[in-house]
């Protein structure tokens, strides 16, 4: 099947709101995958997006021990510049996987919380709220879980940084509305 | 000559997969379109196509290991 409007029955093609999109729904699905356009009135899928973005997001933490969405401060570690001389915070310079996992919304915050009050280095306690989720494990953790035979604390982090960019995707369907392409039909001589 | 064994099998963590190619088509497709019909066929064709390129790449890293 074809999508193009010379295909589709013309009751498929619905009369499009534009005034539903906008900034406020693209902030919502930011905040939290779907929310957006249950809020624009776009139930259904408001959902889907809620339960597949946030289902991938938290499967990835579970693969990986819940212990892979971090944000280290590596305060100690050298600072890497890019082209030009831009200089980028240690803290993604060093997980660049959290670039990805931040558009997920509200899910990734406690790893800033945890980058800003505690430092990996030196031992700190556990937060009486969040203990130690989204903390930067210690090295010998890391090295533990990056040598299991199987894999799954890279293959979760991969699937937390692909809930990310989806939800970047939420968020443009939530600001524009559906990207459609749907070719003109040719006029009638 | 002793054949291995298919990597699907032999590695567990390939069974995380369908879940993944699962959640990408639908959202993919929902971000397309509106109306559900559409939304389902959409996801159908790039969770085949998904599933059949990295197919194509599954079976061509099994034959590498055939080789002596």
């Amino acid at each position: 099947m074809n999508l193009t409007d010379e295909n589709l029955p013309e009751s498929k093609i619905a009369p499009v709101n534009y005034s539903i999109y906008g900034i406020p729904g693209a902030i919502l699905s930011y905040l939290v995958p779907g929310l957006g356009q249950i809020l624009q009135g776009r139930i259904g899928k408001g959902l889907l997006f809620f339960f597949c973005v946030n289902g991938l997001f938290y499967y990835g933490m579970m693969l990986g021990q819940w212990s892979n969405v971090y944000l280290p401060r590596a305060k100690n570690l050298p600072s890497i510049s890019l082209p030009f001389n831009l200089k980028i915070p240690n803290c993604i310079a060093y997980r660049m996987q959290y670039a990805g996992q931040f558009w997920i919304g509200i899910s990734a915050w406690p790893a800033i919380y945890q980058n800003y009050e505690y430092d990996e280095e030196s031992d700190p306690p556990l937060d009486p709220y969040l203990g130690k989720y989204q903390r930067t494990p210690p090295e010998t953790e890391l090295n533990l879980l990056q040598n299991r035979s199987d894999r799954s604390w890279d293959l979760g982090w991969v699937y937390t940084v692909i809930a990310g960019v989806l939800n970047i995707m939420v968020i443009y369907d939530a600001l524009m509305g559906p990207v459609v392409f749907i070719q003109e039909k040719p006029k009638a001589k | 000559m002793e054949l291995a064994m298919p990597p699907i099998i032999a590695a567990g963590y390939y069974w995380h997969l369908p879940f993944l190619i699962l959640v990408i088509s639908l959202v993919y497709s929902a971000t397309r379109h509106d109306d559900w019909k559409i939304i389902i066929i959409e996801a159908y064709r790039w969770g085949v196509r998904m599933l059949s390129f990295l197919g194509m790449i599954g079976l061509f890293l099994y034959i590498i290991t055939l080789l002596p």
